[in-house]
């Protein structure tokens, strides 16, 4: 005969795990809505508690190879990381409107992450010796679909590239350099031409302004 | 780049290296540079042409389906005749529909001495004919240059040669071409700007990247696509008539003041 107080504890430890096993889909459930919200409220446009304000973007014209500073006013978080962002969410919404001077195809969530590190000083020098040193060193990872369907092409790769570096360099100075990410992996060119397996250096956006200055007469 | 500091840095063809000073194998760490890329006299005087993309790697892709590997190994084709008429030596990275990588087009350049280096693109972005000189800051030439920034001991040379051709497309009749006249042909719009290109980057030689992309009018219609064949021969004409500016220039500045400088054959 089993003891009346083993047949309580039995039913008390059934109850007890189903019970367990209903919090634990119940939470799951909930964990897994939290998520398809953050998905829904992270995207393009920065948080609308952010006030809105003034910024510079570089934007590209692929007609004459230039960048065009231009003034745009949207809501910006504070944290600099979510402000990089934020701009360049904001800069690739122009490349993806209608009439665009440099246009890509839109896609949501082009630019995932913006990571603000310092310079790693000890880094051997990568190009054009007199880079500023110290600063930030920014590292834009963006999306698959949007390097994917981004167009190919020399001038078009390299527009983009630049004035993603300038559009951060204008309103975060601090930032001296840019790597980029693909998905959160490095990869060898944007469509097929810019390197991108290469740290930037803001500055080159900054003196790009391209067509006339460039040539040099023999 | 900001500052572009003197271009009279030229390397002197000076005796200090040894006689094939070149890069044979695929080691690509290092690269020696090529002192004299000019034998005294013109008579060694190498054009590599660089078809971009190729096999696997399609490009871009252009109007009426065209694929950019497709149109620049055409390019590519018609202006080595070009050039082989004119009594040029020419190397090509690819003659065929194959797949090439970066490391391999910039050997092909550092062995075969060149004294130019065309790598020919072309997009459906923007307008006209984009020319890029590597975006690497300007260095003294050393006994070995890093591979991946091998092509900063030449930058200088590079922009030097960027400009040739940007003279010579001015000199280019098309349609939809910047005429300041009115008139409805003109040369064709060329930019001149900088980038970062594996393989341009590593190529130990006055090197440049020309991207043929659509003519487009102010409101950004296109006008002449890239597929026009009188577009395609203007070009190619212009950059041939640029080698040989170039093949003038390069021996004016070599040989010694008596002999008469600036001969073409
Ligand atoms: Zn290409």
């Amino acid at each position: 005969m089993i003891p009346r107080y083993q047949k309580v504890l039995f039913f008390v430890l059934l109850l007890v795990s189903v019970a367990m096993a209903v919090l634990l889909v119940r939470l799951r459930e909930k964990a897994h809505e939290r998520l398809l919200k953050g998905e829904d409220l992270a995207p393009t446009t920065a948080p609308v508690v952010a006030p809105a304000e003034s910024a510079m973007l570089l934007v590209a014209n692929d007609l004459d190879g230039t960048l065009l500073q231009e003034q745009e006013s949207l809501p910006l978080p504070q944290d600099p990381e979510a402000r990089g962002r934020a701009l360049l969410s904001k800069l690739l919404e122009i490349y993806g409107a209608p009439d665009s001077t440099h246009p890509i195809p839109l896609v949501a969530r082009a630019v995932q992450q913006v990571f603000l590190l310092p310079v790693p000083e000890a880094a051997e020098k990568t190009r054009s010796g007199e880079a500023p040193r110290g600063g930030q060193l920014a590292v834009v990872n963006l999306s698959g679909s949007f390097a994917d369907g981004h167009p190919a092409g020399i001038e078009t790769e390299t527009l983009t590239v630049l004035s993603i570096c300038g559009t951060l360099h204008a309103n975060l100075p601090q930032i001296s350099e840019v790597r980029f990410l693909v998905d959160g992996k490095p990869r060898a060119t944007l469509a097929g031409h810019a390197d991108l397996t290469r740290t930037y250096l803001t500055t080159e956006a900054v003196s790009e302004p391209q067509a006339s200055t460039a040539g040099a007469t023999p | 780049m900001a500052a572009v500091p003197g271009f009279g840095q030229a390397v002197s063809p000076s005796s200090a290296a040894g006689p094939t000073p070149s890069v044979s194998q695929p080691a690509p760490d290092t690269v020696r540079p090529v002192p004299s890329r000019v034998v005294e006299g013109g008579r060694r005087f190498v054009v590599v042409l660089d078809a971009a993309h190729g096999g696997d790697d399609g490009g871009a892709q252009l109007a009426d389906s065209t694929a950019e590997k497709t149109l620049t190994l055409a390019l590519s084709v018609r202006l080595r005749s070009l050039l082989g008429a004119r009594g040029f030596q020419v190397t090509t990275t690819r003659e065929g529909n194959v797949s090439v990588d970066a490391n391999t087009r910039a050997q092909i350049a550092n062995h075969a001495n060149a004294a130019a280096c065309l790598s020919l693109h072309a997009s459906e972005t923007g307008s006209g004919v984009h020319i890029f000189v590597s975006s690497l800051g300007p260095t003294e030439p050393t006994r070995f240059l890093a591979w991946k920034t091998a092509q900063s001991a030449f930058v200088t040379r590079s922009l030097k040669l960027a400009s040739t051709v940007n003279s010579a497309l001015e000199h280019t009749t098309v349609a939809g071409g910047t005429s300041t006249s009115g008139a409805d042909t003109g040369p064709i719009p060329a930019t001149l700007a900088r980038t970062s290109l594996l393989g341009v980057d590593s190529m130990a030689c006055p090197a440049i990247a020309v991207e043929m992309a659509p003519i487009r009018d102010a409101n950004r219609k296109v006008v002449t696509e890239v597929t026009d064949p009188d577009y395609q021969t203007q070009l190619v004409e212009s950059l041939a008539a640029a080698v040989l500016e170039w093949r003038t220039d390069v021996e004016a500045e070599y040989r010694p003041a008596s002999s008469g400088a600036g001969k073409t054959p």
